[in-house]
């Protein structure tokens, strides 16, 4: 797109690009990429910087562009002193890392699998998974099969019914059909490697990239659950995620009239709700941010590899 | 089948013996060659039959009047009694007209600002800018609706006594005029729902367009340039047209979800204030069943007249995209 400044000789009257360096079709352009992007990213910064700032600072207003006033972080030390939150973390964080590790498994197994279309059942198999995208048993069928496998009220709803994940299947088994070369698996198979070889030799280490993407796209997904706690659990706070407890900050007041009491034994008087609630989004926001630049180096491969043919 | 029988290096020396094998026998020789393959498919293909076609033999109880003791199958049979009951239930047909109405709105403005939003950062002209700007666009795609309708309250929130209002709210005071509490106002709750889902989405749908630019021909705007032609006009006689079979499978493919509605963002923003425009279809299904109501018949009849319509939805869109010459999903 270097070719912009195009000029137009026959025109008497120099443009504005001309004059100025530029023209107001440049300005718009840059004007609104940066009012969007500014939208997007401006309300967390102010959450971040609210959630920092003393609260005598905070009722006075303004845009909390930088901390004013000092950073204050009693209201992280008020999250962290109620045990709720601590428990939550831990359940969320462990069932990130065993759910994502599960899932990419058994996805990576079967989307390669299904990708060797000329053995004899797969593409069977693929019509049965992709289908299951588009009709589902629903909530209460989903229910009524949890409670016959026990498994209700346990941990592991939150985990194994995402052992398969028909999204990342579709992706993963694009990724495998065109993008990992043919001719590679073909040369270890005449040099001597079987079946087992090519998947642990050449396959799973060319696959690696790919892998690493899913996997943070599914521990994001994970981190962000709430759903299974709310359908299956309900009502057992020794097992709820971290998701749950900022959604009962958000919205139940009986939660933040706990949260506030808590505060009490270290701080002069109650915090107020909205800054925990700040704080609160800060620390489910957190993790998410700490991969988002590796999320963000991949994702943009991970979504597209299955969208084009090559 | 046809292939493997034609792999074998053994095979054109005996026509009679390949010709007379029955389908078990043809199996168990599949199964021979290719173990491998198969056990590597099978943990997946025991989670998917569990967890994914497991549920659906309890669809049986849109059918039937469900006794907790009896089990699914157990249960009388009703006929269509509970479609009967679901067509007269004034607030099924509500979240119905809701659901649909706010997919026309996000047809309407969301998709059309995608492409927009895709166009404009293509034009812009420094690198360093571009990514700064995709790198803020993407970023709310991974944050939970949770945390998206948190940030939401904290910026909309009208001022209660012991607690200042959000961000809007002071700035609508400071400039002297009546806070509004946007959050319990039906008329304001479906563009409340089209901006946040805009502020979250947008980027991340970005990316599939900037793909397909990035796969433009570059001498085409050369060719444009020594024509005379400006960067509007290469936008819209090179760029827009050389999108337009990404946007067109884009499009479709949001037809077909005509009937879906995100209960993530729905149930996370609505409250019983706003239920006459926004509840939808899928908060009414648990609203009815396990969040609160317990009429578990009735949430999986509609549930299952929402899968069929969703399959009839995709099934018309997709006749269109095969037409279009791209990959599809099978």
């Amino acid at each position: 797109m270097a070719v912009s400044g195009v000029q137009k000789p026959r025109v008497p009257r120099k443009s504005l690009r001309q004059r100025f360096g530029f023209n107001f079709y440049d300005v718009f352009v840059v004007l609104f990429c940066v009012a969007f992007a500014v939208i997007c990213f401006y309300p967390m910064w102010y959450v971040f910087i609210a959630s920092i700032t003393p609260y005598e600072e905070f009722v006075k207003g303004g845009l909390m562009l930088w901390p004013s006033g000092g950073v204050d972080l009693q209201y992280y030390k008020t999250i962290f002193s109620n045990s709720s939150f601590t428990t939550s973390l831990w359940i969320s964080a462990s069932k990130t890392v065993i759910g994502t590790l599960l899932s990419l498994l058994i996805t990576s197994t079967m989307a390669y699998a299904v990708s060797k279309v000329h053995v004899p059942g797969m593409k069977l198999i693929n019509v049965l998974a992709v289908f299951t995208m588009f009709f589902t048993g629903g909530l209460i069928p989903t229910y009524i099969l949890y409670m016959d496998l026990n498994l209700i009220r346990t941990y592991w709803v939150m985990v194994l019914p995402y052992g398969f994940s028909i999204t990342y299947f579709i992706i993963m088994r694009n990724y495998f059909s065109y993008s990992v070369p043919k001719d590679l698996e073909d040369a270890a198979r005449i040099d001597g490697c079987n079946e087992v070889g090519v998947f642990f030799r050449v396959l799973l280490p060319l696959s690696k990239p790919m892998l690493a993407a899913v996997g943070l796209f599914l521990a994001v997904g994970f981190w962000n659950d709430y759903y299974s706690y709310m359908m299956y659990i309900a009502n057992k706070s020794e097992l709820q995620p971290f998701a749950w407890v900022l959604r009962r900050v958000l919205t139940d007041s009986a939660m933040m009239a706990q949260v506030r009491q808590g505060a009490a034994d270290f701080s002069a008087q109650l915090p107020p709700p909205m800054a925990l609630r700040m704080a609160t989004i800060i620390c489910a926001m957190l993790p998410i941010m700490c991969v988002y630049p590796f999320l963000q180096k991949h994702f943009a491969k991970g979504i597209l590899i299955g969208a084009v043919k090559e | 089948m046809a292939k493997t029988a034609a792999v074998g290096p053994a095979q054109p020396k005996l026509p009679l013996r390949a010709r007379v094998r029955t389908l078990p026998q043809r199996a168990l020789l599949a199964l021979r060659k290719y173990w491998f393959i198969y056990l590597l498919a099978l943990p997946g293909i025991i989670f998917l039959l569990l967890f994914s076609y497991g549920p659906m033999y309890g669809i049986l109880l849109a059918f039937k009047d469900f006794k907790i003791n009896k089990g699914v199958w157990g249960s009388p049979w009703v006929g269509l009694l509970h479609y009967r009951d679901l067509f007269s239930d004034p607030a099924f047909i509500q979240a119905f007209k809701n659901t649909v109405i706010i997919n026309i709105y996000h047809l309407v403005f969301g998709f059309s600002f995608n492409v927009f939003l895709a166009l404009m950062i293509n034009e812009l002209q420094f690198r360093r800018a571009k990514s700064v700007i995709q790198t803020c666009v993407y970023l709310p795609y991974f944050l939970s609706w949770v945390i998206f309708a948190g940030l939401v309250q904290v910026f909309l929130q009208a001022p209660v006594p012991g607690d200042v209002g959000g961000v809007v709210n002071q700035i609508i005071v400071a400039l002297g005029g009546e806070s509004i509490d946007f959050m319990k106002r039906p008329e304001l709750f479906r563009g409340i729902l089209v901006i946040t889902n805009i502020v979250k989405t947008a980027g991340y749908s970005t990316i599939i367009y900037l793909a397909a630019i990035a796969g433009v021909d570059p001498t085409l705007y050369e060719a444009a340039a020594i024509d005379g032609g400006n960067r509007k006009d290469m936008l819209l006689h090179i760029t827009f047209p050389r999108i337009l079979p990404s946007v067109a499978v884009m499009f479709l493919l949001q037809v077909s979800q005509l009937f879906l509605s995100n209960f993530d963002q729905v149930y996370n923003l609505y409250n019983t204030f706003v239920y006459s425009t926004g509840d939808v279809l899928s908060t009414y299904i648990y609203r009815i069943s396990l969040g609160g109501g317990a009429e578990f018949e009735l949430s999986t009849a509609a549930n299952l007249l929402l899968n069929v319509l969703g399959l009839l939805a995709l099934v018309f869109s997709n006749k269109f995209v095969k037409k279009l010459d791209v990959m599809g999903i099978f």
